[in-house]
């Protein structure tokens, strides 16, 4: 198998997936979602592989979607001058939100091994693994709002209650690691240098049990939330998606409009004014 | 006896929210006041002899201030606090019959279909605060007990002081409320808040470690915190905060929130006919021997754990 943004090893029946474009902090493009996509399918499967973890190359988990110009039409949403038809919204909410529901119900337990920045996209995946563990040198956060989009998936509240899942969704402020884990939003944290090893101690422990009854245990848990609505929620998300990306074609003057920042001062002066507004109240916890 | 058709003053379309039926043009509030500073706009509850106490009148400003800032297109976050020591000490027990806020008076004698139409009406109030489609935070200080309660669960976002005092009290009935909807089929607060908790209050700092809340810090900080929030929710796209607002409450109607106001209120009429021990505290039967005083005296005494050595 040959992937340009990811690598994927296995060993003592665990796969690892690594999120590996280190250079762009691991931000998600359309190859990187096509790649994970594929490994997923093909390792299902595959009975030998027990657990499966996925973790970021270089200084960070992952920052999210891709924010660049090219080769990101999926992960982002559809151009908003382009005036896609309500159907084609529609289809591409649905792709979206198939995706991440696919992690969630993935047929083998699955853990997100997180350091450095998880952001947007990168954070749906870790709340979509069924166990997320993380250096203490990590900072979750989802700041999609601030550029007028809804947030990408709807296991907020299941996590984190109502009113933790306000405050993050609506500020879009970043936590540190040991904020996440007290409000539930990972499962542990430990020291940066010892998520290597805790992660393997998990992984090693989830391959224990029998494969098949893993996955049954993992089928009634995910059985329990549906029957409390999460499959209905994933479904509301891409409608209000839909109202969401129809609603960007026009940005009201003076809102902060991220796609104009972005091509009159470029991504990196776009990301600082988006970042700048929530920061004056809510500093950013110290970089990693 | 006074009939529910003569004194129901409130009677709205219940297709219209709650705050939509509630006029504010030409109004004086005085029971709540409504004041706008820059993008946030705030209601005090203003009936600080009270403790801030709810009855009709402070409801209806209440309401009012609601649909004022739901009018204003500048308004884009509402603050609601309560003026003096307290946010608001809940239902006002001492309100007249006839007062749909506080629990209705057996003197009415209303038959079911007029308790469903105050029920809905009373509980809708509460519903159409949750859904208010501007982000809203409640500013928490001193008491906040019962339906006050329910007001700050209701908000999306709650900063308290530290030292607030957060509880159910039930008026010798049960510890029902909204505010349990908020910690109950929700992790991080069910299993650390038994039924044993309700009853003596819980602080701010203490609803802030469980999740329940967002935010404790000291009194004198409050105002300055719940500003903060206020201005950062304000600097948000204003569109796409109205998006994620009914994209998180539409969620939870999915998981069966909507349901559970109606419980609620149902709960409301049923506890009308609870019949109570000859050792249990019933608030009419209590209020009519002993008053309003004599009640608390009573509720305070059987609110107090017995010692083993206590006679049964």
């Amino acid at each position: 198998m040959n992937y340009q943004t990811i690598v994927y090893e296995e060993a003592n029946k665990i796969g690892t997936i690594t999120l590996n474009r280190p250079q762009r902090l691991n931000a998600i493009n359309d190859l990187m979602l096509d790649e994970l996509d594929d490994i997923l399918r093909v390792k299902e499967t595959d009975t030998d592989i027990k657990a499966m973890v996925i973790k970021g190359a270089g200084r960070c988990f992952s920052v999210g979607q891709d924010l660049g110009g090219e080769g990101n039409a999926e992960v982002m949403p559809p151009d908003s001058q382009a005036h896609l038809s309500t159907k084609d919204l529609i289809e591409t909410g649905t792709r979206w939100n198939r995706r991440l529901e696919y992690i969630f119900n993935y047929l083998k337990p699955t853990i997100a091994q997180v350091h450095g920045y998880c952001l947007g996209l990168g954070l749906y995946i870790s709340m979509a693994c069924d166990i997320t563990i993380a250096g203490d040198d990590a900072v979750f956060g989802d700041p999609s709002l601030r550029m007028g989009l809804l947030t990408g998936i709807p296991l907020w509240t299941w996590l984190i209650g109502i009113k933790k899942t306000k405050e993050l969704v609506y500020l879009g402020r970043y936590l540190d690691a040991k904020e996440a884990e007290r409000i539930f939003l990972i499962n542990k944290v430990v020291a940066a240098e010892k998520l290597e090893g805790e992660v393997g101690k998990y992984a090693e422990a989830l391959a224990i049990p029998p494969g098949d009854g893993m996955v049954v245990c993992k089928e009634s848990i995910n059985a329990q939330m549906e029957s409390r609505g999460v499959g209905s929620a994933w479904r509301f998300l891409t409608e209000m998606q839909t109202i969401n990306w129809m609603q960007l074609r026009q940005i009201p003057a003076g809102e902060f409009n991220f796609w104009e920042a972005r091509s009159k001062k470029g991504l990196k002066a776009a990301i600082q004014e988006r970042d700048a507004a929530v920061e004056k109240f809510f500093p950013k916890p110290s970089a990693p | 006896m006074t009939t529910f058709k003569e004194t129901v003053k409130w009677i709205t379309q219940y297709q219209k929210r709650q705050w939509e039926a509630m006029p504010y043009e030409g109004r004086e509030f005085s029971a709540a006041l409504y004041e706008k500073d820059g993008p946030i706009a705030r209601i005090t509850l203003n009936r600080p002899e009270k403790r801030n106490a709810l009855n009709d009148a402070m409801f209806n400003d209440l309401m009012a201030g609601l649909h004022k800032a739901n009018d204003d297109s500048d308004v884009r976050v509402v603050i609601i606090r309560g003026a003096g020591t307290s946010f608001c000490a809940g239902h006002d027990l001492s309100s007249p019959e006839g007062e749909e806020s506080p629990p209705v008076h057996p003197n009415m004698a209303p038959n079911v279909r007029d308790f469903y139409n105050i029920e809905r009406r009373r509980c809708n109030k509460h519903e159409d605060l949750f859904n208010f489609p501007k982000p809203t935070i409640a500013q928490v200080h001193g008491y906040c007990i019962g339906a006050g309660g329910e007001i700050q669960a209701a908000c999306d976002i709650t900063i308290a002081a530290e030292d607030a005092q957060f509880g159910i009290r039930g008026f010798g009935v049960a510890p029902i409320g909204l505010y349990g909807m908020n910690m109950g089929p929700w992790p991080g607060a069910s299993h650390k808040l038994g039924a044993g908790k309700m009853l003596p209050e819980i602080s701010g700092k203490e609803m802030d470690m469980i999740g329940t809340i967002n935010k404790a810090v000291p009194l004198e900080k409050l105002e300055e915190e719940a500003n903060k929030w206020a201005l950062a929710i304000a600097s948000q796209p204003p569109d796409a905060l109205a998006v994620a607002k009914e994209f998180i409450n539409g969620m939870l109607d999915i998981t069966g929130y909507g349901a559970s106001w109606r419980v609620h209120y149902e709960g409301h009429v049923t506890i009308q006919w609870v019949r109570f021990r000859p050792d249990e505290v019933s608030f009419y039967r209590s209020k009519k021997h002993g008053g309003l005083k004599g009640f608390l005296e009573e509720r305070a005494i059987h609110a107090t754990p017995k010692k083993k050595s206590d006679p049964q």
